[in-house]
Parts: C-alpha cells; sequence; structure tokens
C-alpha cells in the first residue's frame, strides 16, 4: 500500500510539471496560476521558468480571506515577512508590502473571489525566489517557491525545504480511519499514527457528525462488534446503519470543517419509511421533536415526542452480531401503536410483542410501553 | 494532521525569528503568560473555556470533547464527548453545563454522581441549519432575568448547502445577487438570539456575518464582535439591540414581515440607513483581523487596573485587544488598543475566561484559519502597568486617562501625540480600505494636577470617523515607557456642544 501511494504521488507530480513545461516554449509566455487553499496554502508551493522568461502569473484567491503575494530575492522571505509586520497600523494602506528592494515583485491585496496578474520577466540570474503572502501572520506558512534555472531542477518534494513543511509530505487520510475497539484492519493495513482523542474510545460511543444521507443534525454511533448506525435528530429515527467499520473524520476535523463523516464498513440498513412508528391513526400525519439522550451503560438512548407522546429508542447490537436490536419505550401511550417496515430496507425482522400484518407491526398500548425490535441483515441483502 | 503540523512549524519558526511587531512592548514586568500543558492525544482547537464553582477549569474542544483541569494538580479528565463543533459553554453547577454545538444547544449533566456526562438534553435546536461549513453557533450568555443569547453564523458563499438541510428553505439573497457572499438560507443564520425561561428561542438582532463571541458589560448591556468581509469594512464590537440590523444583509430575509425582496439588491442607501454601526471598530491590520469573544474584567482588580472594561481575542495575532466604552449622545462608542502582545503569548485567541484568581484563560483555536491550539494563562503580578487607562470624547478633542502620573515635559509636548481619522466605506466587498485619511492636528495639551489626564484639542472632530492616535515617547514620572503607543477611537457621534 505505501510504496504504491508513493509512486501515485510521484506520477502525478512528475505529471504537473509536465504540465508546467507544457507551458514554458522558449520565447513564449509561461503561465502559472495560483489559487489558494484552505488553511493559509498556496495551492502551487512551487514552479519553474527558464531565466529571461517573460512570466504571466495569474493569483486567483479562492480563499474566504484576503492575500497577497509577493515574489522575493533568494533568501529574503523572513526578512520581507517581518518588514511588513513592522508596517504596523500603515500595513492596510499599503497591502503589507514593505518598501524593500529584496521585492522583486508584488500583487496587492486581492479579496476573496478575485483574480489578478502579474507579468514579468524571470531573473537571468538562476536561484529559488520565494513567493509569499504577507498579510500579519500568514507569511510564515504561506509562501511557494519559484526555480528559475535552465534545465528543470527541481529537489524531490518531501526534500524541498523551500516549501511549507506540511507539503513536503504525503498527505495520507486513511491514517485518521475510526474502527470499532481500534481493531487494526489486516486486510487494509490500516495504522492509527496518531491518537484521535486524549484517550481510547470504546464503543459505543458516538459523534455528533455531519455526514451522507442524513440531515446536517445527525448521530453516528459505533457499537460493540463493528456495527454502527446513523441516528438523525432532525427527523427523529435511526437512518441507516453499517457494519466494517465506523467512521473516518479526517477530513471533517482538517481545516474548517466543510466536508462529510465518511461512513467506513457496508451499509446493511436504510430506513425507507416515512416514519418508523405510527401512534393512533396510522395514516395521520406524525410531528416528532427531538429531546436529547441519555447514556446507558454508554449507550444513548434517543428520547423524542410524536404526536405528544414519549418515546425512547436504545439501540444494541443483536444477539448474533448479524444485525441491531432496538428497544422502544413509550411509557405514556395509550393508543395503538404501528412499528412500519419498508421490504426493501436490507433486514428481516423480529418483535418481542405485538402481530405482524403485510410489514407492519400492531402492538396494544400495553405492549407499546416496552417492546424491542430485532433487526438482521438478509443474506446477501447489501445495499 | 496538517494542523498539528503547521502549528509546530509556526512555533518552531517564532521560536527562531521571535516574531517581533510593532506592539511589541515588554509588559511581562505587568502581566505574565504561562501555557498550560494539554493531555497527550488531544488535538486541543479550543471551543470554549469557563470555570465551574469548584474552580476546575471546563474547556472544549473541536472534536467533540469537553474536559476539565484541575489547576493545582495540573490533571485534564474527560466530562462528555461527542460534541460536533462545541463553540460555547454556560456553567450552571459542577455536574451540568450547557453547550453551543453546529446542531443545538444542549444541557450536558452528571445526573448519577460518577463524574462523567450522561444526559445530553437538547434546550433549544430552533433554528436552521444547513450542513454550509460556515454555520457556526456561539455563546450563550445569560442576563440578569435567566434569558440566554446565542450567535449564529451566516453561511459562507465558498461553501453550500446540503441536499437534507434542517429548517425551511429560503433561496431569496443566494440565487441571483449575493455574488458568493455570505448568506442566510436556513432561519436566522446571521442573527443574534433570545431563548426566554419559557423555552422560546426568538431572532431578536440581524446583519451578523461571523459573530463569534458575545458577551455582557458590567451594566448588562450586550456586545458581540463581527468579522471583517464581505459588507463589513472592518472588524468591529456591536452594542447588540433588540430590533436592530448591523449590516450584513444576507440575515434580513428572516425578518419578520420581510417584503423588500432580495437584500443584497436593495440600494446601498438604503441597508446603510437601516443599519447600526459598530460602537467600536476595529481597524484591520492595525488593532484586530478576527477578533473574538468580547469578556468584562469583572475581577475587581485581581487582574490589573482595567476593571470594567472589555478583552476581546484576537485570532490572526499574538495579542489581547482592550476595549472602554462610554455613552455619548445616548449610545456606546469608544477605544481599543492592543492590550497584551506577543511575550509568549500565541495566535488564535478564541476563548477568554477569568478564573477564580482573577488570571485570564485564553482558549486558542484555528479551525483552518489563521490561529494556534491549546490553552495560555495571562496573570496580573501585581506591578501597575504604565498605560492608557481611558480615552473619552471631549467637545473640542479627547481626554486620556493614564495610568500613572505622567512625566510632565514628554507628556505636554504636542508632537507627541499624532492624530489621524479615516472610515471605513459600507459596501458589498470584501473589507474596506481606509478612506479620507487625513493627520488631524493636535493644537492644544493640557495635563491634570495629578498628571494622570491629557485633555487634547484637535482641530476638528467628524463623526463616522475612527480617531487614530500614536503616541511618541511619554514616560511616567517613574520614567516608564507606556505600554501602548496606539489607540483608535471610533467616533459615531459628537458630544453636545462640540465647537
Amino acid at each position: 500500500m505505501k510504496p504504491y501511494k508513493k509512486i501515485i504521488v510521484f506520477t502525478f507530480l512528475v505529471f504537473s510539471v509536465n504540465q508546467l513545461f507544457a507551458n514554458q516554449i522558449a520565447d513564449t509566455v509561461s503561465i502559472v496560476k495560483i489559487n489558494v487553499l484552505v488553511g493559509l496554502q498556496f495551492d502551487q508551493v512551487r514552479f519553474h521558468v527558464k531565466p529571461g522568461q517573460k512570466v504571466k502569473l495569474i493569483f486567483s484567491n479562492s480563499d474566504d480571506m484576503s492575500h497577497n503575494l509577493l515574489i522575493t530575492k533568494p533568501g529574503s522571505r523572513l526578512e520581507i515577512v517581518n518588514e511588513a509586520l513592522q508596517l504596523g497600523e500603515k500595513g492596510p494602506s499599503m497591502d503589507y508590502i514593505p518598501k524593500s528592494a529584496s521585492v522583486l515583485w508584488s500583487i496587492p491585496v486581492v479579496n476573496p473571489n478575485q483574480t489578478q496578474t502579474l507579468n514579468f520577466i524571470a531573473p537571468q540570474q538562476p536561484g529559488v525566489y520565494p513567493y509569499v503572502c504577507t498579510l500579519p501572520g500568514h507569511g510564515f506558512i504561506m509562501f511557494g517557491a519559484m526555480y528559475v534555472n535552465a534545465d528543470g531542477n527541481m529537489p524531490e518534494l518531501k526534500n524541498d525545504l523551500n516549501i511549507p513543511e506540511n507539503r513536503r509530505l504525503d498527505n495520507n487520510s486513511a491514517l485518521n480511519i475510526q474502527h470499532n475497539e481500534h481493531k487494526v484492519n489486516e486486510e487494509k493495513k490500516i495504522i492509527t499514527a496518531k491518537p484521535l482523542h486524549p484517550y481510547t474510545p470504546v464503543s459505543p460511543y458516538l459523534y455528533r457528525v455531519f455526514i451522507e444521507g442524513a440531515s446536517p443534525a445527525a448521530l453516528a454511533v459505533s457499537l460493540p462488534g463493528n456495527l454502527s448506525y446513523c441516528w438523525d435528530a432532525s427527523v427523529c429515527k435511526l437512518s441507516f446503519a453499517w457494519s466494517g467499520g465506523f467512521l473516518d473524520n479526517s477530513e471533517l476535523w482538517r481545516g474548517k470543517g466543510d466536508a462529510l463523516a465518511k461512513v467506513v464498513g457496508t451499509l446493511f440498513f436504510r430506513d425507507k419509511t416515512e416514519f418508523p412508528l405510527s401512534i393512533g391513526n396510522h395514516d395521520g400525519i406524525q410531528v416528532v421533536d427531538y429531546k436529547g439522550y441519555s447514556l446507558i451503560n454508554r449507550y444513548p438512548e434517543f428520547h423524542y415526542t410524536l404526536n405528544g407522546f414519549d418515546v425512547y429508542e436504545l439501540i444494541m447490537p443483536n444477539n448474533n452480531g448479524t444485525g441491531l436490536i432496538r428497544k422502544f419505550r413509550i411509557p405514556g401511550g395509550n393508543k395503538i401503536v404501528w412499528f412500519n417496515t419498508n421490504p426493501t430496507d436490507g433486514v428481516s425482522y423480529l418483535s418481542s410483542a405485538g402481530k405482524w400484518k403485510n410489514g407492519k407491526l400492531k402492538l396494544l398500548p400495553k405492549q407499546a410501553k416496552d417492546f424491542s425490535i430485532t433487526m438482521s441483515r438478509k443474506e446477501g441483502g447489501l445495499l | 494532521m496538517i494542523a498539528k503540523s503547521i502549528t509546530r512549524f509556526l512555533i518552531g519558526i517564532l521560536f527562531c525569528t521571535g516574531m517581533q511587531s510593532l506592539f511589541a512592548q515588554d509588559k511581562s514586568e505587568s502581566y505574565r503568560i504561562e501555557t498550560i500543558p494539554m493531555p497527550d492525544g488531544l488535538t486541543s482547537e479550543t471551543g470554549a473555556v469557563e470555570f465551574l464553582p469548584d474552580g476546575r477549569l471546563v474547556a472544549c474542544f473541536t472534536r467533540g470533547e469537553v474536559m476539565t483541569y484541575e489547576p493545582s494538580t495540573k490533571k485534564w479528565k474527560l466530562f462528555a464527548e461527542g460534541f460536533h463543533d462545541p463553540l460555547g459553554i454556560l456553567v450552571i453547577s459542577n455536574s451540568e453545563l450547557l453547550v453551543i454545538q453546529r446542531p443545538e444547544l444542549t444541557r450536558v449533566k452528571d445526573t448519577d454522581d460518577d463524574g462523567i456526562a450522561d444526559l445530553y438534553e437538547k434546550v433549544s435546536d430552533d433554528f436552521g441549519i444547513s450542513g454550509n461549513y460556515h454555520e457556526f453557533n456561539y455563546g450563550p450568555v445569560k442576563d440578569k432575568d435567566g434569558n440566554l443569547f446565542i450567535s449564529l453564523n451566516s453561511s459562507s458563499g465558498a461553501g453550500n448547502i446540503r441536499l437534507i438541510v434542517r429548517g425551511e428553505i429560503n433561496p431569496l439573497g443566494r440565487e441571483n445577487g449575493s455574488n458568493g457572499q455570505m448568506f442566510s438560507n436556513v432561519p436566522y443564520r446571521g442573527w443574534v438570539m433570545k431563548l426566554s425561561p419559557d423555552g422560546v428561542l426568538k431572532p431578536i438582532a440581524s446583519g451578523f456575518r461571523s459573530p463569534n463571541g458575545i458577551g455582557f458589560d458590567l451594566d448588562g448591556n450586550l456586545f458581540a464582535t463581527d468579522n471583517q468581509g464581505d459588507w463589513i469594512g472592518t472588524s468591529a464590537l456591536h452594542h447588540v439591540q433588540e430590533g436592530k440590523f448591523y449590516g450584513h444583509p444576507g440575515s434580513l430575509v428572516w425578518q419578520k414581515g420581510w417584503n423588500k425582496g432580495n437584500p443584497f439588491l436593495l440600494p446601498l442607501s438604503v441597508l446603510d440607513s437601516m443599519r447600526t454601526r459598530g460602537a467600536v471598530l476595529f481597524p484591520h491590520g492595525i488593532i484586530a483581523n478576527s477578533p473574538t469573544q468580547p469578556l468584562c474584567d469583572r475581577t475587581e482588580g485581581k487582574f490589573g487596573p482595567f476593571s470594567g472594561q472589555l478583552l476581546v481575542g484576537e485570532m490572526n495575532n499574538e495579542r489581547i485587544v482592550r476595549v472602554m466604552l462610554e455613552r455619548v449622545g445616548g449610545e456606546l462608542q469608544g477605544a481599543c488598543l492592543p492590550f497584551f502582545e506577543g511575550n509568549g503569548l500565541r495566535k488564535g485567541n478564541n476563548r477568554l475566561a477569568f478564573g477564580p484568581d482573577g488570571s485570564l484563560w485564553i482558549g486558542q483555536n484555528s479551525h483552518g484559519w489563521l490561529g494556534d491550539q491549546g490553552i495560555q494563562r495571562l496573570a496580573f503580578t501585581g506591578k501597575q502597568p504604565a498605560d492608557i487607562l481611558n480615552m473619552n470624547l471631549t467637545e473640542k478633542g479627547f481626554e486620556l486617562t493614564f495610568t500613572q502620573p505622567l512625566d510632565e515635559s514628554t507628556a505636554t509636548n504636542l508632537s507627541n501625540y499624532k492624530f489621524s481619522h479615516y472610515y471605513y466605506k459600507y459596501q458589498s466587498l470584501y473589507g474596506s480600505d481606509q478612506f479620507d485619511k487625513q493627520n488631524v492636528p493636535v493644537t492644544q495639551v493640557e495635563i491634570s494636577n495629578d498628571r494622570k489626564k491629557i485633555s487634547l484639542t484637535l482641530s476638528s472632530l467628524k463623526p463616522g470617523y475612527v480617531y487614530e492616535l500614536s503616541l511618541g515617547t511619554i514616560k511616567t514620572s517613574n520614567g516608564d515607557d507606556l505600554a501602548n503607543k496606539i489607540i483608535c477611537y471610533t467616533l459615531n457621534k459628537l458630544k453636545a456642544g462640540t465647537f
């Protein structure tokens, strides 16, 4: 897995370098496009041009904060960054560009969603010319390197001291994948490189997360036995369940959180009912209101109201690990309760009480005070 | 992972270069910074810091942990987990907290006295969430009548909304016309909300872009900061009052009875006439680029001579800002200065709380923007700082009050007071330049008998401008340098009888 990954990264590099070269036929203009990534980074942290070559640098600020871009003499980045800081209250009106012979070219402050172009002729003197954003604080991490030389030589990315440290690495998001009970998955050779928390989460445990297939108010719960489920607090129901892992939160936890947690494992259940419970007239409108959850031996017991009746739901692995057991309580109910299913939801059902008819379970008010539904994955019933 | 390596790298660089800055006076004699050891394995992007009645610190972190810290033993302990981007805590008791997270305001409680929370009860989720990454929620803070206040970020035009959202969708203001600016497609994004003790959550003030910080002063006035960006020329401290609009148009679609269509397409003059200006503007690149929580110094002197003033965190600089307010023409306005700078303080100063001993605890965060991680503590050493205590508007200029008597010869030298004024334009663009920037000559300087007050007469005073004062080499009567050489006064209203 690891060497393979390196090859991919290397190939990608060669490819992008070639792409740059494709724009650099002698005596023509070399076009360099630089964007901004989340977390104060240029998307291109280095590029190559030939001495004396015409360069057109197009700087697009795709970030949600303002940036500038200065190209300095070799080795002058930190000196310029500190001079920009010294501008103090004069900084804004000077676009944070210090008056210094070490600043060769500059693009003033570019606001979000704006683009500015800089045309210049590359120095005759070969060397590594830093480019940097000098807004206060940015310059220590937001920079890159323009390599000026005849033959296009650049060091290997991982050894390139002229680019930010975090960009010398191969970002392996797999390192953050979470498995129930932190088991190492032999097949995928996933090793948890760095702890995710100051403790080792022991199932059952949960996160409120952004996750595909549920509202932004979802909860994801890891159960013992490598089972997991998503319960959606907006609609007060078990939305889906999966086995074989829990979540990969690496994207969600990186930067600004503009991402979803990824399900690790295989989905075996997805709710396809309007709502799994009906109270009284089961064709009527079901109004739900989420109340919260209590932890009972670390298992969350959800509490919501359904048409004004308190409902509690606690979900555990079923006895043979092939699915879930859902323990419901409707202590104050005085009406017939229906539990609704859909034949294509991936599981087969058993109940502790009531009568099944056409995929619906009918429970008398007394039975509905405390009942359980066992859901087992159907053979070959992968979703 | 990236954040961590960036941070490490940053810290490395900071130690190498000594990160100088204009205002980096050595204040270590009056205030001392201390870094709190964080537990191994914690990604300490700090969402809130508060204190429990028993003196323990309680803090929450981006990955959902709520932990307590006993200062005497330096021991951390997990209290609760699983929150989605918790960014605020209100302490109810040693075993009960209110925590704001992305989906709701949650009551978290240890009901069986084992030290671990077991009840996570919804207090209110009566607002929309679209899944847009920028929909951070802040607060709660409590007034004397038991009302809670929270503030809700606008959604980012750089992000999207999810297919499944919570709450009604109103695309007005995003389709055709917001041009990638912050927007409010689900209820009350960009509003400050009031939760009354009967459980009703009500929108009370609109026009916020990113109100990452809400708090009261000693008189019970509510304040929220907002962050420079589209429609926000420079970051501001707003005096939040019910029914007022603070400038960013996106949130207006949720104003009761709104019938003016897409707010982004209203004439600028109409929006401008609706808006309430910031009580204090934080000039961008000078005082703060990303201000956070305003915290009132209620320590009655334990933290030094600034009791009753507001301290405000700053994300982009190694700085805590100090704000002094006064009422002029019926409205609050005032001045800000860099209170504590560098000297070991990191960036990302997101949350503030006073400990029982009167020291200021600072929770740090970057969350994909500029910042650092961890918690630091700033303690008053007892040595009186030599600093500006107050800046007040007069009919003909300003009166400065200092913490210590000044050396008369340097303090009465006119050339030691350089004023400029400028204004920030209200516009849809991201931020604003300084307009009509001009020097304002000081024509007269007077010193009080106790040599602590300086009255400055200016050649002119104009409302709607920031008055930035740069001090020259003024000494105290002990021969000390002043801690601050810059202060910015937001002049919204003139005193009656001016000129």
